[in-house]
């Protein structure tokens, strides 16, 4: 083939840079330590990395409003653990004044005073707040929930709280179910239809998938382990079936009959209080196993959510970031055809036939 | 006897001359080694014919320089040109495209990707808190961001489309001077070659500039007969016949099909005195070509993408919130100001003016007088896993989906672009190898032709002896 000067000249000049193109590219891998710096480097990881970007975000705030949640219900069963408590301190005192070896007119006065200090503090402990946002209140967060009688003031909304894209859980149990005894049984059966994340009317675009279901409760029984014995809270076998029969019990009510009933020495009225305080009791107590399960499931969520934010910073790390060591084995490999086109380019183009002549 | 001491005389000048001309075309060459198109140059010396027939001895009479011709070869300019265009094509194409990227690229910077996520999260931080001013405030801020960014890739697209438009006037006005320069070469070639020489230089420069022309825009091109060529840019734009050349011209015109407002077409004048015919449609070659694809195809799509995602954003954004109770315990406004049709939506996208001056305004319940209902809130911040979209996709992956359609088109032409010039280098180098000038060559022909100057004088010098001799025959 017939060499003219310009070929090799245009060869020289097109290698170098290329080998320089090659090089700025790897360089610009080294210093961003990613493989995908636009789009078009490889568009199928880009998108899945935008894809993995937004379940990182998403999650990171999912897990945000777990944490939220969890406080909100955990504060609420450390109220409630008062609550339970307040009524076996009535249910005591009650037991002591339920017969007349121990208790006397005199007594049962001097013990009304105390429930109805009792009562004082339960109804402080539902008017609970954590904030500005009162914990009984259902939706009705900015006021208290119950007056001084003991009247319930709020709603029964429950604030479910999203914690990933198809699972929701309450983060608040309205007053009215768990101090007013507002049927806990009608109320966990009709769950489904009167409880959800969202505004009834609006319409889901998307039947199939069903984002935000709400979580289902678990049972008492079946709850985890952040549950606390129930024997500690009660020296006696709390019957649960009975109060999910029964339909709930006015824990302010079953106050003020007791203590109506010490004040009129009424014996016998007594005595039919210790009946409703247990009543009371297994009803507050079921009500914080609820929130228990329900702080195991967003200890869980939380867990969940953690490992697949894990997941997900590897899947986009890998889909995005340069490979360290393939990249400086790369860099090296091109420095050296860089150096190596350098070397024979100085070869091809200085000697000419002018050199060799005189 | 054959000859005549005249006839040396006569064969040495001749032969003399022949070595300068021979001389002066190297020179040529070594001075156009660099000269862009140009193809190197050869005499063609012809020997003489032999005068005089006295008996069986024919003498020579020399050689003359018959012509001065030049080495290429038309059918690879052709094809060279061919190629030539396709990548003014791609070149034109990737140098939008790489630019339309950038505008999506979220590999560096936060885009609609990163502020959609915001929205939704601080939609999230709501639900979280339906009672907090603050939180409504940071929503007011999120979706301001969001509806700023929608602007922003509106904005810059458009941008990127005025600065196609300012690139076409710019090749056309060249197309304009080269075509006009064709024409004058076109005259002067006609000129020269009428009476049998041959136009060189000016064949070398018309056919660079007739390539130079195809890398701007597709067109078709022959020679005639009489050696002037003729090109036609499209299908109907007869841009040089003869020595006439025509002008095209840009214009902003009105939106139509696929073409936004305020963008330009191309024209093209067929006189003074007729009205431009437009001629748009028949680019899709060269630069011009490349940049009108990605003006109206691709940017003009993702206009219509980046348009329906704002569209379906404040449609279902609105939906939900007009439903809602704000913090204000009234039932909620549209949270953006509704966009009455997808066109324009992205440009047009704000949030409320009552929301942004009194973010309280932001619904979260569903209920009136529940300060803590969260449920509006929640089935705002779930639009972003619902398959919202028109083709069934989720916002965000609708998003990614316009994300990945940049990244592939780029691939494409970049990966078409890096082949097509490597398809051109290839045929430049064959290009050279045939005309181009090889310095080692013209130097050996330099010695050449010096030594034939030298020899040729010298033999004029023995002519001149021998007349000395002839002359001095008596004295003896």
């Amino acid at each position: 083939m017939r060499i003219a000067d310009k070929m090799n000249y245009d060869q020289v000049t097109s290698n170098l840079s290329k080998n320089r193109t090659d090089m700025a590219e790897l360089q610009n891998q080294a210093a961003t330590q990613k493989r995908v710096t636009k789009p078009s480097d490889d568009p199928l990881a880009a998108a899945r990395v935008l894809a993995g970007r937004i379940d990182i975000n998403s999650n990171n705030q999912f897990l945000k409003s777990v944490n939220n949640a969890k406080t909100f219900l955990e504060y609420s069963e450390q109220s409630l653990g008062e609550l339970s408590e307040a009524i076996s301190r009535a249910k005591e005192l009650a037991i002591n004044q339920s017969n007349d070896a121990s208790a006397n007119d005199g007594t049962r006065k001097v013990v009304a005073t105390e429930i109805a200090q009792l009562k004082d503090q339960i109804i402080q402990v539902g008017n609970r707040k954590m904030g500005d946002r009162y914990l009984f209140g259902g939706f009705k967060t900015n006021r208290p929930p119950f007056d001084r009688e003991g009247n319930y003031k709020g709603d029964d909304g429950e604030m479910h709280i999203i914690i990933d894209k198809d699972a929701s859980v309450a983060m608040n149990i309205p007053g009215s179910k768990v101090f007013m005894g507002k049927s806990a049984l009608v109320q966990a059966a009709d769950h489904e239809m009167h409880s959800s994340p969202y505004p009834p009317g609006l319409e889901r675009k998307d039947e199939g998938l069903q984002p935000g279901k709400p979580v289902e409760f678990r049972g008492p029984a079946g709850h985890g382990e952040p549950q606390k014995p129930l024997a500690e809270e009660s020296n006696e076998p709390v019957n649960l079936s009975d109060s999910w029969k029964s339909g709930g019990v006015n824990v302010f009510e079953t106050f003020k009959d007791l203590e109506i009933a010490l004040r009129a020495n009424d014996k016998a009225g007594v005595q039919d209080s210790l009946d409703t305080l247990d009543e009371a009791l297994a009803q507050v107590v079921l009500a914080r196993s609820s929130l228990g399960s329900r702080v195991a499931t967003l200890n869980s969520a939380s867990e969940s959510l953690s490992k697949s934010q894990v997941d997900n910073k590897t899947l986009v790390s890998n889909l995005e970031d340069a490979d360290t060591f393939q990249l400086v084995s790369d860099i090296n490999k091109t420095d050296s055809t860089l150096k190596a086109t350098l070397a024979t380019s100085g070869k091809l183009i200085q000697p000419s036939l002018l050199d060799f002549l005189r | 006897m054959g000859g005549k001491i005249h006839g040396m005389l006569d064969v040495g000048k001749r032969s003399l001359a022949n070595s300068q001309t021979a001389l002066q075309t190297v020179g040529h060459n070594i001075a156009n080694k660099s000269t862009e198109g140009y193809s190197r140059q050869r005499v063609e010396i012809q020997s003489n014919l032999p005068i005089g027939s006295d008996g069986k001895v024919r003498v020579g009479m020399g050689a003359k320089a018959s012509n001065i011709t030049r080495i290429n070869n038309p059918h690879l300019e052709k094809q060279i040109g061919k190629e030539q265009s396709n990548l003014g094509f791609l070149n034109g194409k990737m140098d939008a495209l790489s630019r339309v990227e950038q505008v999506f690229n979220e590999q560096v910077n936060k885009g609609l990707n990163h502020f959609m996520g915001d929205f939704f999260n601080s939609m999230r931080e709501l639900a979280n808190n339906p009672e907090s001013h603050a939180t409504r405030s940071l929503v007011k801020e999120t979706a301001n961001y969001l509806t700023k960014d929608f602007k922003r890739v509106n904005n810059q697209l458009k941008e990127i489309q005025k600065d196609i438009d300012f690139q076409i006037t710019t090749q056309v006005n060249e197309v304009n001077q080269m075509a006009q320069e064709v024409a004058n070469l076109n005259e002067k070639i006609q000129m020269v070659e009428i009476n049998g020489s041959n136009a060189n230089d000016e064949r070398d420069r018309r056919d660079l500039l007739v390539k130079k022309i195809g890398e701007k825009i597709n067109i078709n091109h022959a020679e005639g007969k009489d050696g002037t060529v003729t090109i036609r840019a499209g299908n109907t734009g007869i841009l040089v016949a003869g020595t006439d050349f025509k002008k095209l011209s840009v214009q902003e015109t009105p939106e139509s099909d696929k073409k936004g407002e305020g963008n330009v077409d191309v024209f093209y004048h067929n006189s003074d005195r007729s009205t431009p015919v437009k001629m748009t449609g028949q680019i899709n070659g060269g630069s011009i070509g490349g940049l009108l694809e990605v003006r109206d195809q691709e940017i003009g799509g993702l206009l219509n993408d980046t348009d329906e995602l704002a569209y379906t954003l404040a449609t279902q954004v609105n939906e939900a919130h007009r439903f809602g109770v704000d913090g204000t315990n009234k039932f909620g406004y549209t949270f953006f100001d509704q966009p009455t049709q997808v066109r324009h939506a992205s440009e047009q996208l704000k949030v409320n003016q009552d929301i942004m001056d009194n973010p309280a305004r932001i619904a979260s319940a569903a209920a009136q007088s529940s300060p803590g209902d969260n449920r509006v809130a929640n089935f705002i911040s779930n639009l972003q896993f619902e398959k919202v979209m028109g083709n069934g996709n989720t916002m965000d992956d609708f998003y990614n989906g316009i994300v990945g359609k940049v990244g592939v088109t780029t691939q494409r032409a970049d990966l078409a672009q890096k082949s097509q010039s490597d398809i051109l280098k290839n045929l430049n180098n064959i290009r050279e190898s045939v005309s181009g000038v090889s310095l080692d060559e013209e130097t050996t022909k330099m010695i050449e032709f010096q030594k034939g100057f030298d020899a040729s004088a010298r033999l004029i010098r023995t002519a001149d002896e021998m007349f000395d001799t002839v002359l001095n025959l008596k004295r003896m």
